[in-house]
């Protein structure tokens, strides 16, 4: 390697793609700890990607607002008088002050805090105060709106883009929406979530937690997990009992960058998260074999189990665990993880309790499983920091070359559930994203 | 909808009887020695049947009149929401064989925890051999090379009294974090 390569704060478009090789299966470890790399991606990635904000029953009724985010970006989603959804810049126009500081809530108006400008709930400047004292007439409110973005719902997720020109979110979604379609398609009523959105700070790079959920089946039948996997077994039931499942697929979409891995009629991951009462409801209830009905096959409906994905770029949820979260980045060494749990919205009662119980049992900041995977991910980003260390190149080499697009029981691109195909297409897209200014040549 | 706690109860309550108050306070003590010493089944021990360990996630609301912060559903999540923990004794022992196993990376190598509590206020009498219980905690958690965390809060509790050598049981905790985002990897330790 050329010393200026690893010196040089410049990156071109020629030095970045040297930093991935999704035919080699190689990563430059750079990718996930550089600072100007990390610009780059707020302003290629981030900006111009499709990113979950929230979920629609989080926003019912007219007026009802969410605060998150886009990137780094602090951005208010609202519910409208005519049920349509409007997500805009949670920024004033005047000194750039945060118009809303509820986590979340029903307003009529924004009102800066400030100086007292006032926005409607579209996102309209509607009130200036001493606006003709001040202005004598020569402002022109309709100039000074907070910027919009494009707001789109797919099966009760809403996601944002800033980008008037990237692709619609159903283009954007690609042929992943069946492996979708199993958490959030089940049933005509569709999901809901439930009460809450847990958030929490892991320093690491949000590549790490979105590749593990696209593409990484392997950590949790290895070492990672095993501890988590005690945690739920019965009194008299040790992990020499219990049999890790090796038979199942993963799909790496033709398009985004998206991924996903699942078993295969093994419930035994599933079971140790989740216990036997939903394992039953996912696999084998009258609401499973309606799900099933409603999907098209069995194996969809019933069969693909202990499943795992990510949207690109920072979407990532558990079907049948039913964790749904987006990893907010906070610079190349930190994100914030907000998560939250649906549930079918016809499930029964006793159904919803139990995948909330279990959610906070496993899949939160204290969860039996995810405690761990936030212990792995700071101690890879810290080990970043060495000079030798953040040059190494990393192995994604499962699977490579073995994915086929003629599945018999599975639509697009399908390897082995051990395979790493799904992570070598989240990185081939990032790195389209991050050196390919147009949408002539990288829309799908 | 019923509050999550009654603050102003505990506000104008009168102060314990002195033996009893030292007594409560010693359980405390030896409590959070269980603790920072990774004593974990000692710990688990102290937990009754019918424990419910719960911490409701904390949320940023604007203040309106009339509104009490600790009794204030709006700041916390409701028993059916979501919670950092909700847990009964077949949950809690499923997280003592997480940590008992050897491979459970988040605690092992061991945190190196200090747990205080002060501010104790018991404001209820020795009806049915139980006592309602307020205190506060700062604990302070130092991890592998150069992790830190600071977690405060406030502890509600129900104890039992019990035949074992700390002489309580812990029936009920709820945990009231001072923190919304968790400013931490994970909670891989009590309160």
């Amino acid at each position: 390697m050329n010393p200026e390569d690893t010196l040089s704060h410049t990156w071109t478009n020629e030095k970045i793609k040297q930093l991935v090789s999704d035919e080699n299966g190689v990563l430059d470890a750079r990718i996930y700890n550089d600072e100007a790399l990390y610009d780059i991606e707020l302003e290629r990635v981030f900006a111009r990607s499709w990113i979950l904000l929230g979920h629609e029953s989080h926003v019912p009724n007219a007026g009802d607002f969410l605060n998150t985010y886009i990137g780094e970006d602090p951005v208010i989603l609202v519910r409208q008088k005519d049920a349509s959804l409007r997500v805009f810049l949670n920024q004033c126009r005047h000194r750039g002050m945060k118009l809303s500081r509820d986590d979340a809530g029903n307003a009529k108006a924004f009102v800066c805090t400030y100086h007292g400008w006032a926005y409607d709930i579209a996102g309209k400047l509607v009130d200036v105060p001493f606006e003709k004292e001040g202005h004598c007439d020569r402002l022109n409110k309709a100039d000074w709106n907070p910027l919009q973005a494009r707001v789109a719902s797919y099966r009760g997720l809403v996601f944002a883009n800033w980008d008037e020109e990237a692709p619609s979110l159903d283009d954007y979604l690609s042929d992943s929406k069946p492996y979708i379609d199993t958490m959030f398609n089940r049933t005509e009523a569709g999901t809901e979530a439930i009460g809450g959105i847990q958030k929490w700070v892991i320093p690491t790079n949000w590549k790490f937690a979105a590749e593990q959920f696209c593409s990484d089946m392997y950590h949790a039948g290895t070492t990672s997990h095993l501890s988590g996997i005690t945690a739920g077994l019965p009194d008299g039931v040790g992990l020499n009992d219990i049999q890790i499942p090796t038979n199942g697929n993963q799909f790496r979409a033709k398009w985004g960058g998206h991924g996903t891995g699942y078993f295969v009629d093994e419930p035994g991951l599933l079971a140790a998260i989740m216990g036997p009462k939903i394992t039953e409801y996912v696999t084998a209830s009258p609401q499973a074999k309606a799900a099933s009905e409603r999907l098209g096959s069995d194996m969809f409906g019933q069969r693909m189990l202990g499943q795992h994905m990510t949207i690109f770029p920072t979407c990532s949820f558990l079907p049948g665990i039913n964790t749904i979260r987006t990893w907010h980045p906070r610079g190349p060494n930190e994100i914030e993880v907000w998560a939250f749990i649906v549930v079918d919205a016809d499930a029964p009662d006793d159904i919803k309790e139990e995948f909330r119980k279990q959610n906070i049992r496993t899949f939160s900041a204290g969860g039996v499983f995810e405690q761990d995977d936030g212990e792995n991910w700071i101690e890879v980003q810290k080990l970043f920091r060495g000079n030798k260390a953040r040059k190494t190149k990393l192995n994604v080499q499962m699977g490579l070359g073995d994915s086929t697009t003629e599945h018999p029981d599975f639509p697009g691109r399908i390897g082995g559930v051990y395979s790493e195909d799904a992570a070598r297409g989240m990185y081939q897209h990032w790195l389209r994203m991050m050196t390919e200014p147009s949408w002539d040549t990288l829309k799908p | 909808m019923a509050s999550l706690i009654n603050i102003d109860n505990i506000i104008s309550s009168s102060a314990a009887d002195l033996a009893l108050q030292h007594e409560v306070q010693q359980f405390y003590y030896r409590e959070a020695l269980l603790l920072d010493n990774i004593k974990y089944e000692d710990w688990f021990a102290l937990l009754d049947d019918d424990i419910h360990y719960y911490m409701p996630i904390r949320r940023n609301a604007m203040q309106r009149r009339g509104r009490a912060r600790s009794s204030d559903l709006a700041e916390y999540t409701n028993k059916h929401e979501f919670a950092h923990f909700d847990e009964d004794k077949v949950a809690m022992s499923g997280r003592l064989k997480k940590l008992l196993s050897d491979f459970s990376w988040s605690e092992n190598p061991a945190s190196r925890t200090r747990h205080t509590v002060s501010n104790v206020i018991i404001t209820e009498g020795e009806a049915d051999n139980t006592l309602h219980v307020c205190s506060s905690f700062i604990v302070y958690r130092n991890r592998l090379e150069t992790q830190v965390d600071l977690f405060t809060g406030e502890r509600h509790d129900v104890l039992r009294r019990a035949d074992n050598t700390l002489g309580f049981k812990i029936a009920k905790r709820t945990i009231l974090m001072d923190q919304s985002t968790i400013l931490s990897n994970n909670i891989s330790i009590f309160f």
